[in-house]
């Protein structure tokens, strides 16, 4: 290959040596600084060039020193990049520097975004990781929440179970002693006073168990007609000896037809009147409580007014909190009626309103449209001729584990006609239901050693197809889903009433598989 | 023979874990919040004192972050005396990149003395490398937790480091 043209050489001595400032630093053998020529200062070192001179030998520490190498992109103190060069020259050594700037510079600027790129990327893996662990926390949480809840309704269930069952019971027996006591004014007074107490507890039980519901809407409602007048009756017996004790008037205003029959689930409206009427009681000192009960238009108007110490305005809405109670004076009872009455009055579709100032009482306003029955008398005017039910319908197995309430049921079944067989246990139920085929069987849902729904479902399965009525002291929706899913046909919860045990009959012999 | 009248002392370890910070902070006295990725290596020299009582000129080079010692990084690692392995305590990948970068080096200069820098001390609510982690690393080798934003830790780590280099 022949020379270059000597002009175009001169050119690329003149570039090579304008952007790469070639600096040479020369040493003796023993590392010795000998002198440097070019343009040690466009590399940031020492205008003195020996001061510099340690430095750059000392780069090569530890590096061959028979070969010559080669150290790219060298930033030095002086903030240049070089290209440094070690050569030899005889016995001594000369360190060639060379400016990498321009190149660092691009390189750098690559790299950079790189760098920043997959710094981000980390911090982005890292924040999605974050999200991860914080949905995990969260559904573990919910599932927590939801397992307390499970145990809440699962303490409820047995809480209704456990309430209603002797509750029951006394009622019952009070009813018996009401016939049996004669006239004994002393023993008249003690079943009063019984009779109230149980109603109180049972009306403290029952908010309880409402209050435990929550606000899921599980609260289930038994719209029928109902006898207002007995109800104000019952309520004013209940509330008189309170309002006696004050020396209060109690004065009731029932506006209600006699053709009229509304139709409410009696215990709420009995619970929404009771509570309404001890808070007044509780909170008046002296004066007067007025009950207004007015029954018009498919509307149930329910007002309580008292002379008590009034509301002020910053605890109208707190009093209705549960575990409230009333406002600046208020320390009785559980502080939990007005937060059941709103819920109650809510799950009516009703409203509630109040009236108070301080010193001057307070009014509760309470209006509840008319419910629908649920099932009952639609049932009854929809189904086949009742009798005609009855004649087609002619045996029964009854199967619960509890002889008074199996009697009861035994009772019942046996007034309506139906040839009656009762097994105490599942078994037995079971086997007789499959070889009898019956076309009523009435599974209590507690059996001893076993469960009523699994009975149920067995039965089912096998191709059972009569009707089936489950029992159950637990009245929560949770039971009444299960059961229903379980394949019975209705659903019936104690105490159990013999009207709505007629309609539950039919309705599952209408139903039936 | 040229008489060796420094010591030079690498740092490596992964790409943004606050090599270039800590040199600066350690001889400079400053910090950036900055961040500016090193492109080849950037050098500096300080005086330190030994615990014999004697200096000792330190060379440091400060290396690109990386995660492998290739040809390149092996030309620039030979005649280290010493390495300071750095890792960013709020990206625990980084302290592996540092313990492999260890073991890498090692075959290039297996004499040197090493330590272990745990940087960004400040963050440590983000940290993602356990202390149980810490004190399993401590039976190994040196480990400082330093910050190069407060200095925490910086002075000590190369202090530990000088005091291990050779005579």
């Amino acid at each position: 290959m022949s020379a270059l043209p000597p002009p175009v050489l001169a050119h690329l001595q003149h570039t090579v040596l304008a952007r790469l400032h070639p600096t040479v630093f020369s040493y003796a053998a023993d590392g010795r600084f000998l002198g440097c020529s070019g343009e040690p200062a466009a590399f940031g070192l020492d205008a003195d060039p020996s001061g510099s001179a340690d430095l750059l030998r000392d780069l090569f520490i530890g590096m061959d020193e028979e070969a010559a190498c080669e150290l790219p992109f060298i930033v030095l103190p002086g903030g240049r990049s070089t290209h440094l060069h070690r050569l030899r020259d005889g016995e001594g050594f000369h360190i060639l520097l060379l400016d990498a700037g321009d190149e660092h510079a691009r390189q750098q600027a690559q790299q950079q975004i790189a760098n920043e790129e997959t710094l981000a990327g980390q911090e982005k893996s890292k924040a999605i990781g974050l999200l991860k662990r914080i949905r995990s926390d969260l559904e573990s949480e919910r599932s927590e929440l939801e397992e307390a809840n499970a145990l809440k309704s699962a303490l409820i269930s047995t809480l209704s179970h456990e309430f209603r069952t002797p509750l029951t019971s006394v009622f019952g027996y009070l009813h018996l002693l009401e016939r049996v006591i004669g006239r004994d004014p002393n023993a008249v007074q003690a079943l009063r006073a019984i009779q109230r107490n149980a109603t109180y507890l049972f009306t403290l039980a029952e908010n309880l168990l409402e209050y435990g519901r929550g606000d899921s809407g599980t609260a289930l409602l038994h719209p029928d007609e109902i006898d207002l007048l007995a109800l104000a009756r019952d309520v004013e017996a209940m509330i008189r000896p309170l309002a006696d004790d004050k020396r209060l008037e109690l004065v009731f205003d029932i506006r209600v037809r006699e053709e009229d029959r509304p139709v409410y689930d009696e215990l709420r409206v009995r619970q929404i009147l009771v509570n309404l009427l001890s808070n007044a009681a509780r909170y008046t000192v002296a004066g007067r409580i007025g009950v207004g009960l007015a029954f018009a238009d498919g509307q149930l108007a329910i007002e309580v007014a008292d002379t008590g110490p009034g509301i002020p305005p910053e605890y109208r809405e707190r009093i209705f909190e549960p575990f409230n109670r009333g406002g600046p004076g208020g320390r009785k009872g559980a502080g939990l009626g007005l937060s059941i009455v709103r819920r109650l009055v809510q799950q009516m579709g009703g409203q509630i309103t109040l009236d108070s100032a301080p010193g001057q009482g307070s009014r509760f306003r309470v209006e509840l449209p008319q419910q629908v029955r649920t099932g009952g008398a639609d049932l009854v005017a929809d189904a086949p001729d009742r009798t005609e039910l009855w004649t087609r319908a002619r045996s029964a197995i009854v199967v619960d584990d509890d002889p008074d309430v199996a009697h009861l049921l035994e009772s019942l079944l046996l007034d309506l006609g139906f040839k009656v067989e009762v097994h105490p246990n599942a078994a037995d139920g079971e086997a007789a239901a499959a070889r009898e085929r019956p076309d009523l069987l009435l599974v209590d849902v507690h059996l001893s050693g076993s469960s009523g729904n699994a009975l149920v479902f067995r039965l089912r399965a096998q191709g059972y197809r009569g009707a089936i009525v489950t029992v159950s002291a637990n009245a929560s929706r949770e039971a009444q889903d299960a059961a229903l899913k379980a394949g019975a046909s209705a659903f019936l919860t104690k105490p159990i009433e013999l009207s709505r045990f007629i309609l539950t009959i039919q309705r599952a012999l209408q139903r039936g598989g | 023979m040229i008489r060796a009248t420094a010591r030079k002392i690498c740092m490596l370890g992964d790409f943004g874990v606050g090599k270039t910070s800590l040199v600066a902070r350690y001889v400079h006295g400053t910090f950036s919040e900055k961040y500016l990725t090193t492109v080849g290596v950037k050098v500096d020299t300080c005086q330190v004192a030994r615990p014999d009582g004697t200096d000792c000129k330190l060379v440091v080079w400060d290396m690109a972050g990386r995660n492998g010692v290739d040809a390149l990084a092996a030309s620039y690692l030979r005649g280290a005396s010493g390495l300071l392995m750095v890792a960013d305590g709020t990206r625990a990948a980084t302290l592996r990149t540092a313990l492999d970068l260890l073991m890498q080096a090692r075959a290039v200069v297996p004499d040197a003395a090493a330590v272990l820098m745990l940087n960004k001390l400040d963050l440590i609510e983000h940290w993602e490398i356990e202390p149980l982690t810490v004190a399993e690393l401590r039976n190994s080798l040196p480990v400082f937790e330093t910050s190069a934003l407060s200095g925490d830790g910086v002075v000590r780590a190369f202090a530990a480091l000088t005091a291990k280099l050779p005579a």
